[in-house]
């Protein structure tokens, strides 16, 4: 998997569905890495349940600056 | 998006020409008629170019894809139909299944009706699902191969481009084949029916994340195969 580069996550993409399992939102995703609290409670399985997101999901928290874990 | 509601995003293709028609809804019970919160289409040409975005009628059963989307696939080729679909999970305690009729008009080839690929969402924590459904595979029947077989791909990602590895296997040998898809496109990958004088038994299809994956099959013009894979651990 690669990610195209991109400066910053978009804020526009804020109320959008990243992962549809956990329906975590890219705007709750920012928040969370802003408090230092990835993954947020009921979101572990971000990424991990249908994995469609995890591409997604690895892209941003490299933009957000949180190492995936 | 209320915080009540599930989502699921489902993905199919669709060729021009072709009597296509998406079951939205796929009711069980005639006194419990049962509607999606919310819906929505988006088609995209092979370069991830997205060429239409449309809300529909959650109440809407059925939708006919060349109604809508025939100009557009005549103009651009072979179009990625993505459904993203906003539910209550009381109403739709595991998914809302999309269902379709497939069918070339004029085409002595019975008509094929096919489960619409869930590719994000559809396995949500309350499930408790612990399969890993990014490693797919699929059988091919025990019979002389008449029809042509090609593997369709597409990635659902914003960002991420996807590397996938399609694995064929013909008798011992084993054959692989590495495909790159930027976010939106997609491809048809040909699979060869017979290597060496043994016939295609199996493809696999692996990736860092699921992609909108199914198995074609024709006979001249005639389509007589669209399925999708199966997860290849249980």
């Amino acid at each position: 998997m690669s990610a195209q580069p991109t400066a910053a996550l978009d804020p526009a993409l804020d109320g959008e569905l990243l992962c549809y399992c956990t329906t975590l939102t890219f705007g709750e995703l920012r928040a969370a890495c802003a408090r230092g609290s990835w993954p947020p409670p009921g979101k572990e399985r971000t990424g991990r349940l249908c994995t469609g997101c995890q591409g997604d999901l690895l892209h941003c928290l490299r933009l957000l600056g949180v190492r995936p874990s | 998006m209320s915080s009540e509601l599930a989502a699921l995003m489902s993905a199919t293709f669709h060729e021009a020409g072709v009597t296509h028609v998406v079951e939205l809804v796929h009711q069980k019970d005639a006194a419990a008629h049962r509607r999606l919160a919310s819906v929505r289409v988006e088609a995209y040409d092979a370069g991830g170019t997205r060429r239409v975005a449309r809300e529909l009628d959650p109440g809407q059963e059925t939708l006919d894809l060349d109604a809508l989307l025939g100009g557009v696939g005549r103009e651009h080729g072979r179009l990625l139909v993505v459904f993203d679909a906003r539910y209550d999970p009381h109403i739709f305690p595991y998914r809302p299944h999309h269902y379709a009729y497939l069918h070339r008009p004029g085409s002595a080839a019975p008509p094929l009706y096919y489960a619409v690929n869930a590719t994000l969402g559809g396995v949500p924590d309350r499930i408790g699902a612990v399969a890993l459904n990014n490693f797919e595979s699929y059988l091919f029947l025990d019979r002389p191969l008449r029809e042509r077989y090609a593997l369709a791909v597409g990635n659902l990602a914003r960002f991420a481009a996807a590397e996938a590895e399609v694995i064929t296997y013909y008798g011992g040998e084993r054959c692989r084949e590495e495909v790159r898809l930027a976010p939106k496109t997609h491809a048809e990958i040909a699979l060869a029916a017979e290597r060496d004088g043994h016939r295609l038994r199996r493809v696999e299809l692996k990736t860092l994340f699921r992609l909108t994956s199914y198995v074609v099959g024709r006979r001249q013009d005639d389509l007589v195969l669209f399925d999708h894979l199966f997860t290849y651990f249980k």
